[in-house]
């Protein structure tokens, strides 16, 4: 899933793109704002939305230098949405232009493309790896972290990368639920189960 | 759509039937007849202003209350919230986990795994009454000890220092693993059970936790709009009158 926010000032024109992202499978909106609201660049900043879709116009005097400061934010892809009109006005540096003028279709194509383009290459391997299925054995047993990584003489770091894209691939966060995934699928007998569920 | 207090409450009910349980926890049943909003507050002796701003939070992501429909009083508040909570531990949970036991028996699964999964179900009700308990013993308590303090115009020691240390913010940051459990056990039903003997449980359930999901969100909204800014307000005033 592929956090997004939508910063623009009008309702209208907020609330069709609103449905739009919705429509789109892989994307959640986190919240819109309207480009007036107080420490905005802070607020985002603080999400880090792997999405944002900005009109730079709707921003009100104060948050004015939100665009320059965050484009340098790492795996943030910013999507400009303007009008025709003003694309002259418009600062580079921008990963995709939405018009207001674009129809249903291509706004989705514009935006499913970014929503795949921050996304990971490996990730479109839905299999779980065999070093995957190793480490998610070791997670459903109750080890944390740390005891897998002296146990595989990994880093803790590495350990956590793995553990994100187990969660990403299987859409499973939790021990308990990747717990059910290893069982039905036979990568672990219930007896070994971890009891913290 | 802004629900008004000179709307019938029949016609937005046919216009968001999601609200039925809402109304019945302000005591309102099914049977109301054709009266209005204002009418039937009356009749049953509620506050009109915040009938309306909870059926409005509840019914439109992009309502937020005015200033002032954000200082009713706390009793009135934790009072709703309760009658919410009893809803989700009471009500949903013990028909869902039901209608989870009664789906196990037609998928084709062996005794441990069936277990499972509804054992699966039983730690995320564990989870959740645990987080609601703990604002029912932990966050209203203090919330209606600041109201009295700022009434009283007393703070004593305990509560300032409740104030400073631990702040309504802090319990704010703590909903996450409840959500993702929820988000799991969806997944474990969408992509992960073996094909089923009977569709309509497995949707049945599916149905019953999206739902769920939503209510829960509608609920922390709720909390958030009229709830949170109260308090913030409180603690900033209580703060203040120490120097």
């Amino acid at each position: 899933m592929k956090n997004i926010i939508i910063i623009e000032k009008y309702y209208l024109i907020q609330a069709g793109i609103e449905a739009l992202v919705q429509e789109i499978p892989g994307l959640t909106l986190l919240k819109s704002y309207s480009g007036d609201e107080p420490h905005l660049t802070d607020i985002i900043l603080k999400h880090k939305p792997e999405l944002l879709i900005i009109n730079p116009f709707s921003l009100s005097s104060e948050n004015a230098s939100l665009p320059r400061k965050i484009h340098s934010t790492k795996n943030m892809k910013i999507i400009a949405l303007v009008q025709k009109k003003d694309h002259d006005q418009l600062s580079s540096g921008y990963d995709e232009i939405l018009f207001y003028e674009d129809g249903k279709f291509e706004l989705e194509k514009k935006l499913r493309r970014q929503a795949g383009n921050c996304q990971n290459p490996e990730n479109f391997h839905k299999e779980l790896s065999q070093r995957e299925i190793t480490i998610l054995k070791l997670i459903v047993k109750g080890l944390t972290h740390q005891e897998i990584a002296d146990k595989l003489f990994l880093s803790i770091h590495t350990v956590n990368t793995h553990r994100k894209n187990i969660n990403k691939k299987l859409g499973i966060k939790t021990v308990s639920g990747l717990s059910v995934y290893a069982i039905m699928n036979h990568l672990i007998q219930m007896e070994e189960l971890s009891d913290r569920m | 759509m802004l629900i008004h207090e000179n709307m019938k409450l029949a016609d937005v009910v046919h216009h968001d039937h999601t609200l039925v349980p809402i109304i019945n926890r302000f005591g309102i049943h099914l049977g109301f007849g054709d009266d209005n909003i204002t009418e039937i507050c009356r009749k049953h002796q509620l506050n009109i202003d915040f009938f309306v701003t909870i059926l409005n939070a509840f019914h439109d992501t992009h309502y937020f209350p005015k200033e002032q429909l954000r200082n009713f009083p706390a009793v009135m508040i934790i009072d709703y919230l309760q009658k919410a909570h009893a809803y989700f531990l009471e009500d949903k949970l013990p028909e869902i986990s039901a209608l989870i036991n009664k789906m196990a028996s037609e998928y084709p699964l062996d005794k441990t795994t069936s277990n499972l999964i509804s054992n699966f179900f039983t730690g995320y009700s564990a989870e959740l009454k645990k987080h609601i308990l703990r604002e029912e013993e932990k966050v209203y308590p203090y919330v209606l000890q600041l109201e009295k303090a700022v009434s009283e115009n007393y703070v004593d020691e305990k509560l300032r220092k409740q104030i400073s240390d631990y702040p309504i913010s802090e319990f704010e940051a703590e909903h996450e693993n409840v959500e993702e459990k929820l988000f799991d056990l969806k997944n474990i039903l969408i992509k992960y059970l073996p094909e089923p003997k009977n569709d309509k449980p497995g949707y049945q359930v599916l149905r019953e936790l999206f739902t769920l999901e939503k209510e829960l969100n509608e609920h922390a909204r709720i909390e958030d709009l009229i709830l949170v800014p109260k308090v913030k307000v409180m603690e900033e005033t209580l703060k203040n009158r120490e120097h």
